[in-house]
């Protein structure tokens, strides 16, 4: 069955190749389809040697975890160079952009208040998104109209809706996009998917995914505060529903906050549900059943919540778990249990019922083979360049921010749900099928024109 | 070593002796027990909630043979002299979720102002039928900039082709602002692709 979100994508008309490095990247992917395209690139068309051949890219968020990216981006020298960053919030863009500017020696780099005029910049070849969940959908969609590739954080979108548009959008602009889920970009995780998939634990009889603890406590009620200097609360809040500025209600306290995201069931749901989803080949498709309880404040500014406990059932009948780790703060890890004993593999540890599943789980010349990634951004960089989807593709991480969603709508009723994969719908459930998607707040929806931005290049 | 007395548990008002006075005044007022329904219209942003935490879970576990009920109940709080706006917001969304063509007089009331237009569209937007898609496209003619890009966002979230030609009429209209006029043009694109 169709999907109710899937719509009806246009065709794109294919259109001649040109040599240069930026008119490649907008224009080669429109060609796949009707021309063999190679897989490895001549580096000296871009991203390598020349200044004028790196891959250019804009920061949209500069954040907690922008700011971690910058990092990473910053130490790409010889790949990319990082031409603009956008926050709402006048410090953190203006210190990142300082920074950029002291790091390269220069002063190109531009601050942006308003994401849409730097997705409209010509020059721009790619973004990365590190804002808050609820803006995620609308900044990417407008960044590929705009013949950007996108790496977006997790969890890809808030609602199964705005997941769907977005993976229509990157289909229908033929545009890179990368997930956040960097664990897929781990030897380990690869090794675990490749065996397990092979029947190295016999057969599989259920996952258990752990995840840290939710929330922090900030009492029962907050008091509304003026808004400080320099910050677009409006465009803070964006689609989201209108409320006072509060100190704990913005910067990364937003994700305990259901009317911005989904607490840890998709912010670290998003990395061990992932996996989870990889290893049962799971990534067009889904679960079938899903059920679930939490622990929700009764009263506070937090409304999501701070202990999960969710089912979700396969349709070939293996379990994955998820639930609260309450006795390692922070930290989450995936679980594999089969007829030969179990593995347990998180990004910092790894164990096993028995060291030889371990060692066997690591020797190379597997049955069943899965594509690989020695690192996620050289993986999207690559992807830009050959036109191919990347190890965390946009479709991917829909589905495993599915999952997320799943969870949060199965807390949120505390009854068992019935859900086609197939059609992205709930069966037999009128107000589960209504939590799919959220009304936006005006002027923004999955249909916003935002053309009205100037044009800064 | 501290005693046992000092760890139990604090009153809102220990917790947060101002903030209570809010949305937790009731709590002083009666001794019996308060109608968390009727509460739901005076919720305040940053007040207790928790009477909209129970009214929320109740909803949730209705089952949908019942949401008439609950859509009453709903709808009498929303009309209560006074209603706030963080109430009519929890309100709305709780119709979005149970609301029925009965919901949409009231909505459509909530349409007619720039102010309360985007809550009471939270809830139009979700509810099925064709008397929720028409006091859409009616706002469409009430609304302006902004407010009219957000109805033209639901409109084509709900894919009603009845708008066609209304949205078809505002794209064309150079007297409309840049965003009402592009915004018509994606939600017609999508209609032609359902």
């Amino acid at each position: 069955m169709k999907s109710q979100f899937a719509g009806t994508e246009t065709t794109m008309s294919s259109q001649p190749l040109s040599l240069t490095r930026r008119k490649f990247i907008q224009r080669s992917s429109l060609a796949t389809a009707a021309f063999a395209v190679p897989n490895v690139l001549p580096s000296r068309l871009f991203g390598q040697g020349a200044p004028s051949n790196r891959i250019t890219m804009g920061l949209i968020g500069a954040g907690n975890i922008g700011t971690a990216h910058l990092d990473t981006l910053l130490g790409y020298t010889d790949v990319v160079r990082v031409l603009a960053v956008c926050d709402v919030d006048r410090e953190r863009r203006e210190t990142a952009v300082e920074r950029i500017n002291r790091e390269y020696g220069s002063s190109d780099c531009r601050a942006y208040a308003d994401f849409r005029e730097l997705n409209r910049r010509s020059d721009i070849d790619a973004v990365l998104i590190g804002t808050p969940d609820h803006w995620h959908a609308l900044i990417a969609i407008d960044a590929i109209r705009n013949g950007k590739d996108v790496y977006i954080e997790k969890p890809l979108t808030l609602t199964i809706a705005e997941g769907r548009a977005l993976v229509n959008a990157a289909r229908k602009y033929n545009r890179v996009v990368q997930h956040g889920t960097w664990q897929r970009s781990m030897k380990r995780f690869h090794d675990l998917v490749e065996f397990v998939r092979s029947g190295g634990l016999g057969k599989l009889q259920y996952v258990e995914c752990l995840i840290g603890p939710n929330n922090r406590h900030v009492g029962a009620t907050w008091q509304p505060e003026p808004v400080p200097e320099g910050l677009d609360w409006d465009m803070w809040l964006g689609p989201s529903p209108w409320r006072p500025y509060t100190f704990n209600g913005c910067h990364y306290n937003f994700r305990f906050i259901a009317d911005n995201a989904s607490g840890q069931m998709t912010n670290l749901g998003a990395h061990c549900l992932d996996i989870g989803q990889w290893v049962l080949d799971m990534d067009n498709s889904g679960p079938v059943e899903i059920e679930g309880n939490g622990d929700f404040a009764t009263s506070g500014l937090f409304t999501t919540p701070s202990r999960i406990d969710v089912t979700f059932r396969y349709a070939s009948g293996v379990p994955m778990y998820c639930r609260t780790n309450l006795t390692v703060s922070g930290n989450n890890t995936s679980r594999f249990f089969g007829e030969r004993g179990w593995l347990d593999i998180g990004y910092s540890k790894m164990s096993a019922s028995d060291p030889a599943l371990l060692r066997e789980m690591q020797a190379p010349d597997k049955r069943v083979k899965v594509p690989s990634s020695k690192n996620h951004y050289d993986n999207f960089f690559t992807a830009m360049r050959t036109r191919e989807r990347p190890i965390a593709d946009v479709e991917t991480a829909h589905r495993t921010t599915t999952v997320c969603n799943l969870g949060q709508i199965a807390m949120a009723l505390g009854r068992k749900l019935r859900w086609d994969p197939a059609a992205e719908e709930f069966v037999g459930d009128e107000m589960a099928n209504r939590m799919r998607s959220r009304p936006m707040r005006a002027p923004w929806s999955l249909v916003s024109d935002l053309a009205e931005s100037r044009p800064t290049t | 070593m501290a005693s046992p007395k000092s760890k139990s548990p604090q009153s809102i008002q220990q917790l947060d002796p101002e903030r209570s006075v809010r949305g937790a005044s009731y709590l002083n007022k009666t001794a019996e027990t308060p109608d968390p329904w009727a509460l739901c219209a005076t919720l305040e942003y940053g007040g207790d909630r928790s009477f909209a935490f129970a009214v929320e879970k109740l909803i949730v576990q209705t089952p949908q043979s019942e949401w008439g009920k609950i859509e009453e109940r709903l709808l009498a709080t929303l009309a209560l002299p006074g209603c706030t706006e963080a109430g009519r917001a929890f309100l709305c969304k709780m119709l979005g979720w149970v609301g029925s063509a009965r919901s949409v007089p009231a909505l459509a009331g909530l349409m007619r102002e720039a102010t309360t237009a985007n809550v009471a569209r939270t809830a139009l937007e979700l509810i099925p039928g064709p008397e929720a898609s028409a006091a859409l496209r009616e706002a469409l003619a009430s609304l302006r900039g902004n407010d009219r890009a957000g109805v033209i966002g639901s409109i084509a979230a709900r894919r009603d082709a009845e708008a066609g030609p209304a949205l078809a009429a505002l794209k064309g209209n150079a007297a409309e602002p840049a965003i009402v006029r592009g915004t018509a043009a994606r939600a017609l694109e999508r209609l032609a692709s359902s």
